[in-house]
């Protein structure tokens, strides 16, 4: 019997509902992304979007799979990483739906939920994953049971970055689409600071670099030019280290700033490179959504793994390398 | 005669037979879907600071391989050759005891380069090699880094720490108290502020 599982996802400015199938069939996945008219994104103000906009995206979720409620077999949400506030919200509305219609819960890592999801859609069975979006920039392979974190960023997300630099230089948000945009236009490299650490890196020696040539009159399409290849290049290097150290040849990008076609260009020249199989997962699958939180939640309970709602308090400090991963065999 | 040791990340590891005995040569290959500006400045950078920083490390008690010489236009270093096995391949293998003592004696190795104001900017159980006589090497000086703060220091221990983490996950706990006793044995209290620097450290670039 198919079992259908509704997904929610809501860890930091994105909400999303999705319905995928126990065959791995993608139903629906619907959500909105808050767009703050001006500066970064507040936890609570995040919060408040989720609580108001939550019950409409999910009955549209239900609607375009063409199912009732009475269908869903299991809810599936997002415990963490993320914002609190974010987190405790997605949380209520996820037990709140699976006592109503008495169907099990599950509780799904949003970092390792990316990873299945463009499993699912890669076909890839054991790849170096580049997870890079707003909050998270990660290098992320299975080891011994677990997802681990071969490297990360030392300091702020490479979408934070460039969501940053482009308000600085006077773009809207999201800011890397302008920038990936302006950068065609440029040509002229600038020096910026490269800093890889191990397989760790860190951004903000150059988002401080990159404001310092704006104000010396850089033009605006080198100054996302120069921060792109030099910014990627570091994300290629550690993906390289990665692939090297761990043997593995499939390379897997993913997150939000995975729809950056640069980025794609680089990272296919490093799995070429190694004789790696490279996918980038599609927009709408690369991004916070729900269809992944579903599908997770589907491997998941498979494995045998739900939660009482008394359990289920939040994890905004959820390590992707916290959980056992139960329905992948141990490597 | 060439021979193929090692095929890393940013670089090529040939054994040659020169003078009648054994050489390593490090070769820096160029990767082509890096802007050609970024990737000839970091492959002749590093290759550089590596070659001062094993002469660096070794003036600070660190054994390392000596340099015999460099090519910066071809990146290239030609070194000791030094007979052993990467404390990677050896963890699993070895017994708990002998793992624990090598494991502080890379602890104690990183604190002497980190007395000197130094960093190795890598520091992973590839990177250190056990020879016959179970003496510890530290090679792979192409991210190491001079005039180290404690920001610096720490972040070389978070990076050790990750290593273990992803590389030795069923022997980490006992890895990582060792490398850190080890680590105090030559630093003392000085280890302190390094310590809880590197627990700082792995909290940041995640969601609070």
């Amino acid at each position: 019997m198919i079992l259908y599982c509704l997904g929610i996802e809501g860890t930091a400015h994105s909400f999303g509902a999705g319905v995928v199938t126990s065959d791995g069939e993608v139903l629906s996945n619907e959500w909105d992304m808050l767009k703050p008219a001006q500066g970064g994104i507040h936890p609570r103000e995040a919060s408040r979007h989720h609580s108001e906009l939550g019950p409409d995206i999910i009955r549209e979720a239900v609607q375009k799979a063409e199912i009732d409620f009475q269908d869903i077999g299991l809810i599936a949400f997002s415990r963490g990483p993320g914002l609190g506030p974010c987190l405790r919200t997605t949380a209520t509305i996820a037990r709140t739906l699976a006592l109503k219609l008495e169907v099990p819960l599950v509780d799904v890592n949003h970092c390792v939920a990316h990873i299945e999801i463009g499993c699912l859609e890669s076909n890839f069975n054991d790849p170096v994953t580049v997870y890079v979006s707003g909050g998270n920039t990660q290098i992320i392979a299975f080891a011994g049971g677990r997802f681990r974190t071969f490297g990360e960023t030392l300091d702020i997300a490479i979408g934070n970055m460039l969501d940053v630099l482009g308000r600085e230089l006077g773009m809207g948000f999201p800011g890397g689409p302008i920038i990936e945009r302006e950068a065609k236009k440029g040509g002229e490299y600038h020096t910026l600071p490269y800093s890889v650490k191990g397989m760790d890196l860190s951004y903000s020696g150059m988002l401080t670099a990159a404001k310092r040539l704006h104000l010396d009159g850089a033009t605006i399409p080198d100054i996302c030019y120069s921060v792109q290849e030099t910014s990627f290049g570091m994300l290629a290097e550690i993906a390289e280290r990665a692939i090297a150290h761990t043997k593995k040849n499939e390379l897997l990008l993913t997150g939000g700033v995975a729809r950056n076609n640069r980025l794609t260009e680089i990272l296919s020249g490093v799995a070429e490179r190694h004789e790696a199989e490279f996918h980038r997962v599609s927009p709408s699958l690369a991004g916070d959504q729900g269809a992944m939180i579903a599908w997770n939640g589907i491997l998941q309970y498979n494995a045998g793994r739900v939660i009482k709602v008394e359990d289920s308090h939040v994890l905004p400090k959820w390590r992707t390398d916290d959980q056992d991963i139960l329905w992948r065999s141990s490597g | 005669m060439k021979q193929i040791l090692a095929r890393g990340a940013e670089s090529v590891i040939f054994k040659v037979k020169q003078w009648g005995s054994p050489y390593v040569l490090k070769w820096r290959q160029g990767k082509s879907y890096l802007l050609h500006d970024i990737d000839s400045q970091l492959r002749k950078s590093r290759t550089s600071r590596e070659c001062k920083m094993l002469t660096v490390s070794r003036t600070l008690g660190v054994p390392t391989p000596a340099v015999y010489s460099v090519d910066l236009d071809r990146y290239t270093i030609l070194m000791d050759f030094i007979p052993g096995t990467q404390l990677k391949e050896l963890a699993g293998k070895i017994s708990k005891s002998n793992l624990i003592s090598l494991s502080r004696g890379f602890g104690q190795l990183i604190a002497l380069l980190h007395d000197g104001n130094v960093v190795h900017g890598d520091p992973t159980t590839s990177n250190v090699i056990v020879d016959e006589e179970a003496r510890l090497w530290i090679v792979d000086f192409g991210l190491s880094e001079m005039n180290a703060t404690v920001e610096m220091k720490g972040v070389d221990l978070h990076l050790i720490h990750r290593a273990l983490e992803t590389t030795h996950w069923d022997l980490q706990e006992i890895m990582l108290d060792a490398v850190l006793e080890g680590y105090v044995d030559i630093l003392g209290n000085s280890a302190k502020p390094i310590l809880s620097r590197m627990k700082e450290i792995r909290e940041r670039g995640r969601y609070h």
